[in-house]
């Protein structure tokens, strides 16, 4: 395999040398620790292959949970111009606004212990996940479905999924502006129509937990997280629908790519310039799935919320179900950053990266104007999670940007041959976490070894100083798609 | 029928390659069509276990794609959708005709029935990446990645 060069610039950084047909540096975030794994397959390449695309700005970015992806690799960050730079569907991933959110409650840990197993079972009947999740009580007619991509998590709020103080926790609100479901094809929409309010099915999950530990008193009280807390963590994306509109896009964008004589070292990077009609198209589809994914997390969280209250007995008041924040980690969006002195309109491409916009952003939201934009950084199901905010760091360095997860570190089939012979369930039911699945081998695939260690990952973000750690959370019950 | 013998023939027909995140399938067949058939039968496989599935309903699809690699692509991503909207699991695919750019064929199967077909893992697309198409012996050989 060619070994792409790598010059360590500090403790977290490493450069990729700008050479070839690469029109700027790359820049991967690691640690010394992480480097050899990284190097095991392509990742490095992708991050350099990204690089010779027109009208990138600063560099080719990649966040320490890097893997190998297709075109842009896993935990890449790249910005371009909007005068001369392009937009890229492999940029942003097949399950576009793959995301997550952290809710809060107003219970310790031993309010709920005695009843993770029922509440478990209970949000695993009340939200359908794994292979072929479709809802049987929500069947939207295609108007309806329009008004879900144009107005996202609002169109939830609407319905009675929520509260309208929501939308201030959610990343653009939950509704990215431009959305335009005429843009969607109808094979998408016929995809999407039966699954919003599904959690589908790879690493999607539904987990219950608790802070174990905090990091810093004064932004987790503003968080209103403490310790022994009883949380909630929903991740999903926009199912099928997305999944269709990337596919129709790359479609799209490889024409695209030979009729303006973009040259691509990899299929997968097909793109058009923002100034294209094929980019406004693709932008405008992409919006509208990604509204999708923001009222798809909406709806769960009402169905989280009445699992708990069913299970525990409470009202909604004495539970407190609140959300935290939500966070895309697979979506382009259009922002103003400062690139040497000048600010400038980018189109910034984060596939399996978070934006984590420091305190005092415009669109650092009210509740966390002096704590900057909180991050939740989900780990494998049988070790632990982290809740962040952005820094100012961050904004400089990474236009915003941190890590997403942990990255899986084994392929699903080696993971099946570890996890084979293992009662993988009755080792985590030893731990105190109860899991849940739609399928055994879903739960073998995700075994906490073909992941890398997230505590690793967030302190490689820490320690550069592109996010700042907030708590610990520790899972008790997980259902996994 | 004897393990020895099917397990092989099944072994050729398609086969995982490491891959971390997503799934990746190396797919043969003597002739282009039935690469394509084998190729439909590695995405049944990586959703559920085929034996389980009844030739009980039939669909005809039709599709035309720029060359030979994104008509596999297509087809896949067809067979998903099919999957997605109707609940849809081909067992057996037939290719009626195959050319560079145009495919017709024929799919028995049945809907996905969670009680009776195990689940294994969802499929959110076929992907271009690392695609390829190329003679192979006396047949032919594919790379798809399925992104899961």
């Amino acid at each position: 395999m060619n070994q792409v060069k790598l010059r360590q610039v500090d403790e977290y950084r490493w450069e990729i040398p700008r050479e070839g047909k690469m029109r700027t540096r790359g820049l991967v975030f690691a640690s010394e620790a992480m480097i050899s794994k990284i190097r095991e397959d392509q990742s490095l390449q992708q991050v350099a292959n990204v690089a010779t695309l027109p009208g990138i700005e600063g560099p080719s970015l990649a966040m320490p949970d890097i893997h190998w992806g297709y075109g842009f690799p896993i935990g890449g960050v790249a910005a371009f111009s909007l005068e001369e730079g392009v937009v890229s569907p492999g940029g942003v991933g097949y399950d576009i606004n793959c995301g997550v959110r952290l809710l809060r409650t107003n219970l310790q840990r031993s309010q709920v212990e005695c009843c993770i197993e029922e509440l478990v079972n209970v949000l695993f009947a009340n939200i359908p996940s794994g292979v072929g999740s479709r809802r049987k009580d929500l069947k939207l007619a295609l108007p309806a479905l329009k008004e879900v991509m144009r107005q996202g998590a609002g169109w939830a709020v609407k319905n009675g999924y929520g509260a309208a103080a929501d939308l201030d926790h959610i990343e653009a609100q939950g509704c990215i502006e431009g959305a335009d479901p005429e843009r969607v094809s109808q094979f998408a929409m016929d995809r999407g129509k039966d699954q919003l309010g599904t959690l589908g099915s790879g690493n999607h999950f539904v987990e219950v937990g608790y802070v174990l530990e905090i990091f810093d008193e004064k932004l987790a009280a503003a968080l209103g997280l403490f310790k022994d807390q009883v949380t909630a963590i929903v991740h999903t994306g926009s199912r099928g629908l997305g999944h269709q509109v990337c596919d129709d896009y790359i479609k799209v964008m490889l024409r695209a790519a030979a009729k303006y004589g973009i040259e691509l070292p990899d299929r997968q990077l097909c793109c058009a310039p923002l100034n294209s009609a094929e980019a406004g198209n693709y932008l405008a589809a992409m919006a509208a799935a990604a509204n999708f994914a923001f009222a798809n997390r909406q709806m769960i969280t009402h169905w989280v919320r009445q699992s708990f209250e069913q299970v525990l007995k409470i009202g909604p008041r004495d539970l407190g179900m609140e959300l935290v924040y939500d966070v895309a980690h697979n979506i382009a969006k259009i922002e103003t950053h400062e690139v040497g002195g000048v600010r400038k309109r980018l189109c910034i491409h984060r596939k399996g990266a978070t934006r984590a916009f420091p305190p005092h952003h415009p669109e650092t939201p009210a509740a966390y104007q002096e704590t900057g934009q909180p991050v939740l950084i989900p780990g494998d199901m049988g070790r632990y999670s982290f809740v962040l905010v952005g820094t100012e760091k961050a904004l400089t360095e990474t236009f915003g940007s941190t890590c997403h997860g942990a990255g899986r570190e084994m392929s699903r089939h080696q993971a099946l041959k570890v996890a084979k012979g293992r009662a993988i369930i009755r080792e985590l039911a030893a731990r105190g976490i109860v899991v849940r699945g739609a399928g055994r081998a879903t739960i073998d695939e995700e075994i906490s070894e073909a992941y890398k260690d997230v505590a690793m990952v967030v302190d490689v973000c820490q320690g550069a100083g592109i996010a700042k750690k907030v708590a610990k959370l520790r899972p008790l019950g997980v259902i996994k798609g | 029928m004897k393990p020895g013998v099917a397990a092989q023939r099944q072994a050729a027909k398609y086969r995982q390659l490491p891959h971390t995140a997503d799934l990746a399938w190396r797919i043969r067949g003597q002739s282009l069509a039935e690469l394509f058939e084998n190729a439909a039968g590695a995405l049944t496989a990586t959703m559920t276990d085929r034996r389980y599935l009844r030739r009980r309903e039939r669909r005809t699809v039709e599709l035309e794609s720029p060359d030979r690699e994104a008509l596999l692509v297509d087809w896949l991503n067809h067979l998903l959708y099919l999957f997605d909207v109707e609940g849809f699991l081909g067992r057996e695919f037939h290719l009626t005709s195959l050319s560079e750019r145009r495919l017709k064929a024929t799919a028995w199967g049945e809907a996905f029935d969670p009680e009776r077909h195990p689940e294994k893992s969802a499929v959110k697309a076929a992907t271009y990446h690392h695609l390829e198409i190329r003679p192979w012996g006396d047949g032919w050989q594919a790379m798809v990645i399925l992104d899961l």
